[in-house]
């Protein structure tokens, strides 16, 4: 598909693409979180304050990410 | 369906599950097929050559980019006003080069089951009308090549590129497949 015709149907009313775009912004999002909280603890940021700038409980962000890092 | 797989079909598959396991993917797509499908013991690996494409090549290729973990929909990002090139580079210039890549790997965690993505499923679904197109019982590991290419798939697009790559094209790996068949 071209970019001129999803373009279209993202702003048009067609749930597949419409909903294909969600998923990749979400896909997106999580990778962009992944690297963002990584670095944020290399840099000396405690669980709660990553909590706090992404909007979510410690727990939360805890039990997302605290295995990885 | 899977009743109708031949040995080198079923193969295909298992080996499929296998990769994905050993590369700790999310999931089964069509490249981790093109991966077992181009190494196998079927017919597919001399489709393949008879375009003039080297099947350990397109083997190697395909475990690279599932190695690299699922794909980024640029398409539909743009279509939300989202450069995935910039972000991309953006990305690289603070996390190191291929941050997005590596962030999508460490995000994945091993599982004990694997399901098929849905553009997989739709390429095994695609191999079965096609074994009935060409008038063939049983559903082989050309089929199966047959199926991933005519899907709209990461597989199919990879085995794409690497034809024209090798001054090949889609139409021609077809040919080359259905001959094969026909020849079986």
């Amino acid at each position: 598909m071209t970019e001129k015709t999803l373009v279209g149907a993202a702003a048009g009313d067609d749930p597949t693409e419409g909903l294909r775009a969600v998923r990749a912004l979400r896909d997106l999002a999580d990778r962009l979180e992944t690297l963002q909280v990584e670095r944020a603890r290399q840099l000396g940021w405690s669980w709660q304050d990553v909590a706090d700038a992404l909007g979510v409980s410690k727990q939360a962000v805890h039990k997302k990410h605290g295995r990885r890092i | 369906m899977f009743e109708r797989f031949t040995k080198d079909a079923r193969a295909a598959v298992q080996g499929a599950v296998e990769v994905a396991e050993r590369e700790r993917s999310e999931s089964i797509d069509t490249r981790h097929l093109v991966v077992t499908l181009a190494e196998g013991a079927g017919r597919a690996p001399a489709a393949l050559e008879a375009c003039g494409v080297r099947p350990d090549d397109v083997a190697a290729l395909a475990r690279d980019a599932v190695r690299r973990g699922e794909v980024l929909d640029a398409d539909a990002l743009s279509a939300v006003g989202i450069d995935l090139d910039a972000v991309s580079r953006r990305a690289d210039e603070t996390f190191g080069a291929g941050a997005l890549d590596r962030a999508a790997r460490r995000s994945t965690r091993r599982r004990k089951h694997w399901p098929f993505t849905a553009d997989a499923r739709k390429a095994l679904e695609l191999s079965l009308r096609e074994a009935i197109r060409l008038g063939d019982k049983g559903i082989d590991d050309r089929h199966l090549l047959l199926g991933v290419l005519r899907a709209d798939c990461p597989g199919g697009r990879l085995l794409e590129s690497a034809l024209h790559d090798a001054g090949s094209d889609v139409a021609t790996l077809r040919a080359a497949a259905e001959q094969e068949t026909r020849a079986a």
